[in-house]
């Protein structure tokens, strides 16, 4: 799959889990990895593409018994992002999958 | 690969790219590493997991991209100012060569129209029966109608070509500032499958259509005139007619 296209797709993950709740970097790859396949490295480039894109913050918090952990954060402006491309996203996949089903009906 | 091969790799990528921020990047993946040991993984599994560490560091490049980008700007506008020049005086040929196919088509109606009505303006046009006119005359309609269609896709290549060169114009000016790209376009005029088709038979027909009528005024002049150059026989070109 075209990793460029995959890109802007697994963005939009990242806020959508991080809106429910604040994670760190290692649980966002995980997450994702565990429902889509990608290469474990590239998740960290994407958390800091969106950092500097003014989409996260971060914050590190104590564990017990650890090494301190950088915690992500949404910002409002991630959310509004958030909820202005996953509608987006929706109806382009959903005028995409009428596309390709008009393509499938053809060839019969 | 280790966990430390894997992220001195990863360190020498970053600097090599001049990535900023590379020690918060590599205790990320250490992080990452610590994580994944703590779960049962082997270092090796942990890297081949994570990916190729070249990869990695070109992809932390695309996030800042702008940085960068201000030397190369001067260099890629200087490259276009030539490549504009050379392009400039290929259009200019290109609309030449449109121009006299344009003329050659003119010049093929005006001969079909002074055939069919058997008049000789200035006498540009030689005496001859009327059979032979009449089927010369079609075969230089014919002529007409494959160049003016000649004409026409031609200058809907020349115009789709520098669309194309106007597009990757702003978009070689767009990758040295950093900002977003347009598609390009393509080079061949894009028309519609049906459009084609016709004037791929227009072009048949009328081709196949010139070919033989000419044939045919050859003959029927050489028939009607009994010489094999009838234009001798017909005084054509400065000849005297033979009577």
């Amino acid at each position: 799959m075209n990793t460029q296209y995959k890109k802007g797709v697994l963005e939009l993950c990242v806020l959508s889990l991080l809106k429910k709740h604040d994670c760190y970097g290692y649980e966002i790859s995980e997450y994702l990895s565990k429902h889509i396949d990608i290469a474990d490295g590239t998740v960290y480039p994407i958390l800091r593409k969106l950092k500097s894109e003014g989409l996260l913050t971060t914050y590190m918090q104590e564990e017990s018994g650890g090494p301190p952990r950088k915690y992500y954060s949404i910002t409002r402006l991630g959310r509004e992002t958030y909820e202005k491309e996953r509608a987006e996203y929706l109806d382009f996949a959903k005028r995409v999958e009428i596309l390709l089903e008009v393509d499938d009906n053809d060839k019969e | 690969m280790t966990k430390n091969e894997f992220l001195s790799k990863l360190a020498d990528e970053l600097k090599k790219k001049n990535i900023a921020d590379a020690d918060d990047i590599i205790s990320e993946y250490e992080q990452h590493f610590a994580f994944k040991m703590a779960d049962g993984y082997s270092e090796e599994e942990i890297a081949v997991k994570l990916g190729n560490p070249a990869l990695i560091a070109s992809q932390f490049e695309s996030s800042d991209v702008d940085k960068k980008s201000s030397g190369k700007k001067i260099t890629t506008v200087i490259g276009l100012c030539f490549i504009d020049f050379f392009a400039g005086i290929f259009f200019i040929l290109l609309i030449a060569w449109e121009a006299i196919m344009a003329s050659f088509s003119v010049c093929s109606a005006a001969i079909a129209v002074c055939l069919f009505s058997g008049t000789s303006p200035l006498s540009l046009i030689p005496s001859m029966p009327y059979w032979p006119r009449i089927v010369f005359g079609v075969s230089f309609a014919s002529l007409f109608v494959l160049s003016a269609e000649g004409c026409i896709y031609f200058a809907a290549f020349i115009r789709q070509l520098m669309r194309s060169y106007c597009r990757f114009h702003h978009n070689t000016l767009a990758a040295a500032s950093g900002s977003a790209l347009l598609p390009s376009i393509a080079i061949n005029p894009q028309f519609q499958a049906k459009f084609n088709r016709r004037i791929r038979s227009v072009a048949l027909i009328s081709l196949a259509l010139f070919a033989a009528s000419f044939v045919l005024g050859m003959a029927i002049s050489v028939i009607l005139s009994g010489a094999l150059e009838f234009w001798h026989a017909w005084g054509w070109f400065g000849y005297n007619a033979v009577k």
